[in-house]
């Protein structure tokens, strides 16, 4: 059915006491888009995601998931969801295919079936010649693979993965990361949240930035970058005649801003990668002596400063 | 069916510890099995004797002591051990009789045997029994002596032949001993029977409450958060919980039941009434079990409180010493705790041979405390759950 | 020795911040210690009065001497109270409802029945439910019938040795006489034997708090384990302080952990509810040989397990087995031959046992189970150091 979204989430608001944690917040996921909800910890990321796998009540708002409208007790919504909680939320005592076969059993799967998925879902996550030893006896990596696999169980048509690399070293975040871009190239939907800038513009179509509760921006990363200006900032430590070289810099059509704070130049330009030798040979040409130079493309970090004025992770 | 599964998660983690097994299973049966060889039966008090080369009249005295009802005798070696084992308690009493004792009664000297008694009263009591024994056996060699001295027999042991010879024919002055009650302890419990069942029951509650550290473990682990977001309600989230608590504890009841019957020969009573005690009372347990899971945030918190109600709460409900024992308030404030009415029912179902008809009482308040009591951890159950 | 120390003070400190250690080394023991107390404390176990009922149909001299002599002489001692009751349905009313533990019943015709040779009898009627009280009576009404049976018993002894025929009565009657007077040949005196028994608010005062000790000191060793596991060992061999230090840091935890819990029960127990531990310097050695022989045990075990999860199933096993055989439940020295041989290998039993010896005699009889319990521990504990070195280890 075309044009049927697979997530769509109007005016989520729920509080816990006096504490408003999700404030209006919605966006939608087409089939086979990823959408990454972006923002520091606390921001209100796992309270939405909460709401979304019908967890939690919304105080207000709805949530739709393929059609259906999802509540803590809404199945037809449940079975299209696979969800990936932050904690390693298995079964310590159980092997991992004791945890598959019983997740799958949940998800309404028959015995024979839960069995074969599960040996598929082992395959899958590389855990099948250790598919009968308890999970405790695990490593980090291993359990994380696990947690994943167990939301992939029944073929989700959404995937959501809650911070699925907080806390994980850089050899199985590149792991997980490549498990998710593959799935989302096979056409599953899915919902990632992070508080990893780097990650979201990997893996994501489209990212929301969430804050205090409130979805604060929304797009794709070139919409959102274009919020702070496609422009490029270069940031040169020189010595000698700063100020004349900037003022030469400053005549060329494609600087916008050239300013000498102490120790330095810092420029606001286009396309500053094309520009660099011109920039630099200006600079030599006016009587700046020039130690390093630093190129800053704008990025999600740029657009969560210049929307909070915080940086992500303080 | 997914309720099922759950049920079947919780028994397959609660066996995978090997421990378990012990506690369980093990453990109560040997409780059993040392409560019944302890204090099995009745608890008649016990005498120890010293009768260290007293020679066959001495011989005949701790034979009478044996026949004599109420009373344990235990040989012991020498006055010294007798004399500790009386202060330790683990004798209500002693008796010491003397070496020589055949022999000096034969010569028609007086004898002296000594009674060892603690300052308490039942000890001292005891003294009674011992007493009257001696007396009876002394019947027979205060005849022979006083034959002895009015000549009408040359030696001692002639006239104690000619005594034992006439004693039939002389017509004697009895004791008869009826009792009078309805009995609290009914007579036909066999060694064990009680400490069965009371055990069954102190543990059946003790490893129910600890489904309450299970419970918290899984919510830790967020485990509980995945199961809700699978397509399974939150009702069917805790009747598998439920369900699990309650199959471990039916599982115990049949190993403790079927294990002492074959082991120890204890009688259970009516199959259907029995059946009916332990599912309600398994019941309870699971309700209070995740009543508590839901109470406290760790695990250690949880083990603590529930050794502490689950003791507790045994021993006051009558699983340590029998209710019949108790004063009559605390008999009622014992009737607080389920304990007593499922203590109350198998006093009936083996002490009294009772069918399930004659338990309905009990049966329909361990029903209403099942009832209750999961309401309660049922309505605090979904609000942790879906929080 | 300062490492020891500074890993000793980090360790308590986290224990305290946890609250298991509170929990499980005081509040427990000391709430069932109160539960027991209370539930049981309207149970008496060893100090009862008899409560004896006599009815006398009979006014005739044997009736009499019976109710009179033989009777008030019971009543005496104090242990047995005799009540007059003047109808049998009466007495057997108040013995059915408990009133009465036993009512002896001499019937119209005793002394006459007794005076013309002719059977005769008593009857005892006995509570259902307080057996040992109605054999109490019962044996004292068959003293009494057993001096009537020697007396006649004596006569037909010496007519059938004579073999003169029938005597006379009057001759029968001297015989008679002289036989009543003759002294019974088989006396029993009375020995006073001490009591060792600890009294009911002590034994569970004592018992819960020996049994919970062996909780309370595995936290200390079963730490080591812990550490492993969350790295925290790496960085304490790391550092420039001795195996030695380490070990001794974790001993001294479970050590103190145990005294400190011990002492808070004796005094707590005492002050709450009045148990009565006994002289102060034989209780001290006593706890430290206890918390010494715990320690050992529970170390022994937690070298033998590969992991702290492991460790606490085993440990919880065997503090759970010895505190049943060492007594601290119900006194299991009660039970017959090699149960009760087999409940010195407990060092609960030797602790139970050495306070009911401190209270029965003086401060040289703490050491017995005091050597007992330091034997346990140097035996036990000597294995567990050899092993514990190489769990200093990452």
């Amino acid at each position: 059915m075309a044009g049927e979204r697979m997530l769509e989430c109007r005016g989520l608001r729920r509080s816990f006491g006096d504490l408003v944690a999700v404030d209006g917040v919605g966006f939608h996921i087409d089939p086979g888009e990823a959408y990454g909800l972006l923002g520091p910890n606390a921001a209100g990321k796992t309270t939405t995601i909460s709401m979304i796998a019908g967890l939690l009540e919304p105080d207000d708002g709805e949530v739709v998931v393929a059609g259906q409208p999802m509540t803590t007790h809404a199945r037809r919504a449940k079975d299209a969801i696979g969800y990936v909680p932050q904690d390693l939320a298995i079964y310590p005592d159980l092997s991992a295919r004791e945890n598959l076969v019983f997740f799958a059993r949940l998800y309404g799967m028959p015995t024979a079936e839960a069995k074969r998925r599960s040996q598929e879902v082992l395959e899958l996550t590389g855990l099948a010649d250790r598919a009968g030893d308890q999970t405790k006896k695990y490593s980090g990596g291993m359990k994380r693979r696990l947690n994943i696999g167990i939301g992939l169980l029944h073929r989700p048509k959404l995937l959501i993965l809650d911070e699925p690399t907080a806390g994980v070293d850089p050899q199985s975040r590149n792991a997980i990361l490549e498990s998710v871009e593959s799935l989302s190239g096979a056409g599953m939907a899915v919902l990632y949240t992070t508080h990893y800038m780097e990650e979201a513009e990997r893996l994501c179509d489209r990212v929301g930035i969430i804050d205090h509760g409130k979805l604060i921006a929304e797009g794709t990363r070139k919409e959102l970058v274009s919020l702070v200006g496609e422009r490029d900032h270069v940031r040169m430590l020189a010595t000698g005649e700063l100020a004349r070289a900037a003022a030469a810099l400053a005549a060329r059509p494609w600087v916008h801003e050239a300013s000498t704070p102490g120790e330095g130049i810092d420029l606001v330009v286009d396309d500053a990668r094309g520009n660099l030798p011109a920039i630099l040979s200006d600079a030599a040409a006016a009587g700046a002596a020039i130690k390093s130079v630093e190129v800053t493309e704008p990025d999600l970090e740029a657009v969560f400063l210049h929307l909070t004025g915080r940086a992500l992770r303080d | 069916m997914k309720a099922l599964w759950i049920a079947a998660t919780n028994l397959r983690r609660m066996f995978r510890v090997r421990t378990n097994y012990f506690f369980v299973f093990v453990f109560p049966m040997a409780l059993i099995l040392v409560l019944g060889a302890t204090f099995g039966g009745s608890s008649t008090p016990r005498l120890g004797v010293v009768a260290q080369r007293s020679g066959p009249l001495g011989a005949a005295l701790v034979r009478q002591l044996e026949r004599t009802p109420h009373l344990r005798v235990v040989p012991v070696a020498d006055p010294a051990a007798l004399l500790t084992q009386v202060q330790r308690g683990s004798l209500a009493a002693g008796l010491v009789i003397p070496a020589r004792y055949d022999a000096a009664i034969r010569a028609g000297q007086g004898v002296t045997i000594r009674y060892m008694a603690r300052p308490d009263q039942s000890s001292q009591q005891l003294g009674e029994t011992v007493r009257g024994a001696v007396a009876q056996q002394a019947a027979l060699l205060g005849a022979a002596r006083f034959a002895v001295t009015e000549r009408s027999a040359s030696s001692f042991s002639a006239a104690l032949a000619a005594a034992a010879r006439v004693s039939p024919a002389v017509p004697s002055v009895a004791v008869t001993e009826t009792t009078a009650g309805t009995a609290l302890f009914s007579r036909t419990l066999g060694q064990f029977d009680q400490g069965a069942w009371t055990e069954l029951l102190l543990f059946l509650f003790l490893i129910s409450l600890t489904g309450a550290v299970a419970l918290i473990e899984t919510r830790r682990l967020g485990l509980s958060r995945r199961m809700l977001a699978t397509p399974t309600s939150p009702g069917t989230v805790i009747a598998g919980e439920t369900l699990g608590r309650v199959l471990i504890a039916v599982i115990q009841a049949v190993v403790i039941i079927l294990g002492s019957a074959l082991l120890f020969g204890v009688n259970w009573g009516q199959p259907a009434g029995v059946a009916a005690v332990v599912i309600l009372f398994a019941l309870v347990g699971a309700g209070a079990g995740i009543l508590l899971g839901t109470l406290f945030r760790t695990e250690q918190q949880a083990v603590g409180v529930s050794l502490l109600l689950g003791l507790g709460l045994g021993a006051l409900g009558g699983c340590m010493v029998p209710l019949e024992v108790f004063s009559p308030t605390m008999k009622q404030v014992a009737h607080l705790t389920p304990q007593a009415w499922a203590n109350d029912a198998f006093t009936q179902l083996v002490g009294h041979h009772a069918a399930i008809t004659a338990i309905l009482p009990q049966l329909g308040i361990l029903a209403a405390y099942a009832a209750v009591l999961l309401a309660l951890a049922t309505w605090r159950l979904r609000r942790v759950l879906v929080a | 020795m300062r490492a020891a120390v500074l890993i000793c003070l980090k360790d308590l400190r986290a224990r305290l911040r946890d609250r298991s250690a509170l929990l499980l080394g005081i509040v427990v023991p000391l709430g069932l210690a109160f539960i027991f107390n209370s539930i049981f404390s309207g149970i008496s176990g060893n100090s009862k009065v008899i409560s004896l009922g006599v009815v006398s149909l009979d006014r005739g001299a044997v009736a009499q001497q019976f109710t009179g002599q033989v009777l008030g002489a019971v009543g005496k001692s104090g242990l047995i109270a005799v009540h007059r009751e003047h109808t049998v349905a009466g007495a057997r009313a108040l013995v059915a409802r408990g009133t009465l533990n036993a009512v002896i019943v001499i019937p119209a015709d005793f002394s006459a029945r007794v005076q013309a040779n002719r059977p005769a009898s008593m009857q005892v009627i006995g509570n259902v439910d307080a057996p040992i009280s109605a054999g109490i009576a019962r044996s004292i009404a068959e003293r009494y019938a057993s001096d009537l049976n020697r007396i006649r018993l004596s006569v037909a002894t010496v007519v059938h040795g004579r073999s003169q025929g029938t005597p006379s009565p009057g001759t029968i009657r001297a015989l008679a006489a002289r036989a009543a007077a003759a002294a019974a040949p088989v006396a029993v005196s009375d020995v006073s034997a001490k009591s060792k028994e600890l009294d009911q608010k002590s034994f569970f005062a004592a018992g819960m708090a020996v049994f919970f000790l062996f909780f309370t000191v595995q936290f200390g060793v079963t730490s080591l384990l812990e550490e492993r596991n969350d790295g925290t060992l790496a960085r304490l061999l790391a550092a420039p302080i001795s195996r030695a230090s380490i070990l001794g840091g974790k001993l001294l935890t479970s050590f103190l952990l145990g005294v400190i819990s011990m002492t808070v029960l004796v005094v707590a127990t005492s002050l709450l509810f009045g148990a009565s531990w006994g002289n102060p310097a034989g209780v001290a050695v006593l706890v430290v040989a206890a918390v010494l022989a715990a320690m050992g045990i529970m170390a022994l075990i937690a070298t033998l397990a590969r992991n702290a999860e492991q460790a606490a199933n085993w440990q919880a096993v065997v503090a759970v087995v010895l505190g049943l055989l060492g007594g601290t439940f119900f006194p299991v020295s009660q039970a017959p031959g090699i149960l009760s041989r087999l409940t010195l290998v407990a060092p609960q039993a030797w602790f139970l046992r050495g306070l009911g010896d401190l209270r029965g005699g003086d401060l040289s009889a703490v050491w017995v189970p005091a050597l007992a319990m330091l034997g346990i521990a140097v035996v036990v504990g000597g294995i567990a150091m050899t092993r514990l070195r190489h769990m200093a280890e990452v």
